[in-house]
């Protein structure tokens, strides 16, 4: 196999394990050196040097710990989970010896085909899942009160360590602890790309170590698991597996318990007779079960909880369209999805009515009849029953009520009314000042509202005096004289039958100017803007100036005599 | 005195005879954010209560899951009744009526942000100063679950997609079909609302993601695992896993091997030791497939499974472990 490279995003790889050259322990560095010197003389130089190389043994900080599942003090429904916990020192559990100091030899393997590689390490660690009540935790105990003597003198006697540890039925422990080839199958290493959120934590250079609870925590069950030290303790760790089954459907297998000393009596083929039991053969022995302790490297609690598992429960989910009810009829809705409902009528009597949410099985046309104003607007009857449909009515209702909850709703709805009002009102009057007075504005009305007008108004309306305004007054009565019968051109033409007006004019003996004719304005001169600054700077005319003034002074003083 | 230039009277005749006189676009006539971002809230039915969406519990009956298709009228009715605050002339109907089909277009746009704007992704200023979602209107449509799978797992990963994809779809496949999700949101513990844009092909919800996970699959008190390739993939079969006769929580791992050895068949990664057992123990997260039949949104589940987080192995073999050595001394 080739060199391993990083995993991609999303991606791991899975050892079988990981050892290190150098397990942990002490450790004695022999140098010798020999030297020849002049002819046949040779000497031997040696130097000792001692080292350890630690790691953890009877405890595990909570910080060479990646991660757990189930979560630390985690509720939820991890009763399909096998419980792990996740170690940053990849090759940890296979750092130490499980049987090495076995007297008579390591652990035999097991029996039977299919075995794993001989030379596959032994993790000396795994993990047990106890339920509340099963175990005791036991903080600081010494390391001898934890195991037999000739599993201590194996560890090579370490004298004044204190562990936790953790204590439980002997029997119990037997039925959970995995067995030799079970221990190996728990434990592998990963190796994740350390820019996966989803596999790695922060700070890692990817590689850790896993180690597999076998046991499924029971839903509902308050659990503790415990990475425990299997180190030298050949005593509980067994070759072969206790006898495995695998359930039926039924429920519950009953293995028959085996009484040693008691052989049930007989039973009568043909009469069922009642016997009391013998108890002169039965043996009532009162005694403690024997218990058993296991070094804690560490632990944590969850509790399972919730309903099965989240297959279980999609899987028996009831599909369908909304509408579809389980029992046919309850509740009676019709073939278009409402619902009869009783409704109290403004009349005070109780009335059939159909209601359906928006919430409906098949696609609907949009109503475009919108909008309405008041909820009865918006009540139907249907014609085939005379059923009155308030569906819509209600949604309005609903609005309303909602909006009315929200006092800030309330108040930017009058905000946007008003806003609109004052635009409505300012478009109104642009529109009116239009109608009498031509005013310099942009195309549309979004940008005539934009601007400010009163500059614009001012300009025109000084455009409109300046133009003029017509003749200023019929200062000798001609315009209404010329109204009379008789002095109305278009009258005495009516009245006459003329061909023109030009000719009824002519009669009355009028040029067509003779009757109020329209002066026109006085043609401007065009002058260019100018500043102060350029009528200084004129000095033609400034001269014109002193001189018109210097002509006014000298005359006033001639006037006034001196 | 100088009288008016209008009249309050012409001023109505005027509101209501060209009730259109400025476009609704205009930042003057606009409606003010909080009122855009109220409604358009209840144009995917925030805040309406539950009794209004279903009747009668029996249309949700407890586990059940329930897909429909939203009436446009029923909220746009709602979004009458909301504007209907306050109003109390017909200079409010007048105005409310000239500006009734601009206000619905604009919601029909701000509607699709509102999942952004719950989850506090983006503002509604952010929105207006261009973020809105372009594109035509849609039908919506969603389901209603009530399950305690909802209370169970909360963070439950639905999508919804307008082309049934197999098993093994590429990611570019899934996020080219994916439909908007308009709302995702518990309405109560174990009630949780979902609409999408549009009408989809396919739902599914999935089991929250929380890395790799070792499990078995309990069904009346059996456990199972899924039989799964070289690189974690499943090959579609389960396998019973026997038990301690003593304890029947425990799994007998080294009888399960020694079983996947016999039955597994060639595709199952080969059982050489903990790497492997741990491929066939892997528990990634459940995806419940909901597929359309004929022309209606799904209606019936199909369970599917697909491996989430691909798996290469390398079991143990002599150069690769001398390989790993050498990273151990190579990096202490």
């Amino acid at each position: 196999m080739s060199n391993p490279t990083t995993p991609p995003k999303g991606q791991m790889q899975l050892f079988d394990y990981l050892t290190v050259p150098l397990d942990p322990g002490s450790y004695r560095l022999h140098v010798e050196s020999q030297v020849t010197h002049d002819p046949g003389q040779t000497a031997t130089m040696t130097n000792d040097g001692y080292f350890d190389v630690v790691g953890p043994r009877f405890s595990l900080s909570p910080s060479d710990v990646a991660g757990t599942y189930p979560p630390r003090n985690g509720h939820g429904p991890f009763s399909d989970s096998l419980a792990q916990v996740v170690l940053k020192r990849r090759a940890l559990p296979w750092e130490r010896k499980l049987d090495a100091a076995r007297p008579g030899g390591p652990l035999p393997a097991p029996s039977g085909g299919n075995q794993l590689a001989p030379g596959y390490p032994r993790p000396w660690m795994t993990l047990l899942v106890f339920e509340e009540g099963e175990y005791t935790l036991l903080p600081g105990v010494p390391l001898d009160k934890v195991m037999p003597k000739a599993n201590f003198v194996a560890l090579g006697s370490p004298a004044g360590i204190t562990c936790d540890a953790v204590e439980a039925d002997a029997s119990l422990v037997q039925s959970i602890l995995p067995s030799l080839e079970e221990l190996q199958l728990l434990a592998h290493v990963r190796w994740v790309n350390i820019e996966d959120r989803e596999l790695t934590v922060e700070g890692s250079d990817g590689w850790f170590a896993v180690v597999v609870g076998s046991r499924v925590p029971s839903s509902g069950a308050k659990c503790r698991a415990c990475l425990v030290s299997l180190e030298e303790r050949w005593d509980l760790v067994k070759s072969d597996p206790p006898a495995s089954t695998e359930p039926g459907q039924s429920g519950p297998i009953f293995v028959p318990i085996q009484f040693p000393d008691y052989q049930p009596p007989v039973q009568n083929q043909y009469r069922w007779v009642e016997q009391p039991p013998d108890y002169s053969q039965v043996q009532i022995i009162m005694a403690p079960p024997a218990k058993t302790r296991l070094v804690v490297l560490f632990s944590w609690q969850f509790t399972c909880e919730g309903p099965g598992s989240f297959r279980d429960l999609m899987k028996n989910l009831d599909i369908g369209m909304i509408g579809a009810v389980q029992d046919a009829g309850k509740p009676a809705l019709t073939d278009t999805c409402h619902l009869p409902l009783m409704l109290g009528e403004r009349s005070g009597e109780a009335e059939t009515v159909l209601y359906r949410g928006p919430l409906v099985p098949f696609e609907l046309a949009r109503d475009t009849l919108g909008p309405y104003h008041g909820a009865d607007q918006a009540r139907r009857v249907t014609p085939e029953t005379g059923v009155e449909d308030v569906s819509y009515a209600a949604a309005f209702e609903v609005g309303r009520l909602l909006a009315a909850a929200d006092a800030r709703l309330a108040q930017e709805l009058m905000r946007w009314r008003r806003g609109s009002y004052r635009q409505a009102a300012r478009a109104d009057t642009l529109l009116a000042i239009q109608a009498s007075l031509t005013l310099n504005m942009p195309a549309t009305l979004a940008e005539q509202l934009q601007v400010s007008l009163p500059p614009i108004l001012a300009t025109a309306a000084m455009g409109r005096m300046v133009q003029g305004a017509g003749p200023v007054a019929d200062r000798y009565g001609l315009k209404a004289a010329g109204q009379t019968v008789g002095m109305n051109p278009a009258a005495v033409k009516e009245a006459w039958g003329l061909a023109s007006l030009l000719e009824a004019q002519a009669i009355l003996g009028g040029d067509p100017g003779a009757l109020g004719l329209e002066i026109a304005p006085v043609p401007q001169t065009p002058r260019p803007n100018v500043t102060i600054a350029t009528v200084a700077a004129d000095a033609a005319g400034l001269g014109v100036l002193v001189k018109a003034r210097d002509r006014v002074i000298t005359s006033t003083k001639a006037k006034l005599g001196g | 005195m100088r009288a008016a230039w209008i009249t309050g009277k012409e001023c109505l005749r005027e509101r209501l005879c060209r009730p259109d006189q400025l476009p609704a676009p205009n930042p003057e006539a606009e409606m003010p954010a909080y009122m855009e971002s109220f409604l358009s809230h209840l144009r995917l039915l925030v805040g309406v209560p539950f009794e209004y969406l279903v009747p009668d519990a029996r249309l949700l009956p407890d586990e059940s899951i329930r897909f429909f298709y939203l009436d446009r009228s029923w909220t746009d009715r709602l979004v009458d009744g909301t504007i209907c605050v306050g109003k109390i002339g017909s200079r409010e109907q007048a105005h409310h009526q000239a500006h009734a089909a601009p206000v619905a277009q604009q919601l029909d746009v701000a509607e699709r942000s509102v999942r952004d704007l719950q989850r506090q992704r983006v503002t509604f200023d952010d929105l207006r100063s261009g973020g809105y979602a372009q594109g035509p209107t849609q039908t919506i449509t969603g389901f209603l679950l009530r399950s305690a799978a909802v209370s169970g797992w909360p963070h439950m990963d639905v999508r919804a997609f307008d082309k049934a994809l197999d098993e093994t779809f590429t990611p570019a496949d899934a996020a080219a079909h994916e439909l908007v999700k308009l709302r995702l949101e518990r309405l109560s513990p174990s009630v949780l609302l979902a609409l999408f844009q549009g009408v989809p092909k396919l739902v599914w919800c999935e089991e929250p993601h929380h890395g790799v996970q070792f499990g078995v699959h309990e069904t009346n008190g059996q456990f199972s695992v899924f039989l799964r390739g070289p690189a974690g993939t499943a090959l579609g079969g389960s396998m019973q896993i026997p038990v301690r006769q003593s304890q029947h929580r425990v799994v007998a791992v080294a009888a399960l091997r020694r079983k996947l050895i016999q039955q597994g068949g060639g595709q199952i990664a080969q059982q050489t030791g903990s790497a492997a057992m741990a491929i066939e123990l892997l528990n990634p997260p459940f995806r419940q497939r909901f597929e359309n039949v004929q022309n209606q949104p799904p209606l019936s589940g199909l369970g599917g499974f697909t491996a989430d987080v691909a798996v290469a192995s390398h079991v143990s073999q002599p150069d690769i472990q001398a390989t790993v050595q050498g990273l151990v001394y190579e990096h202490p």
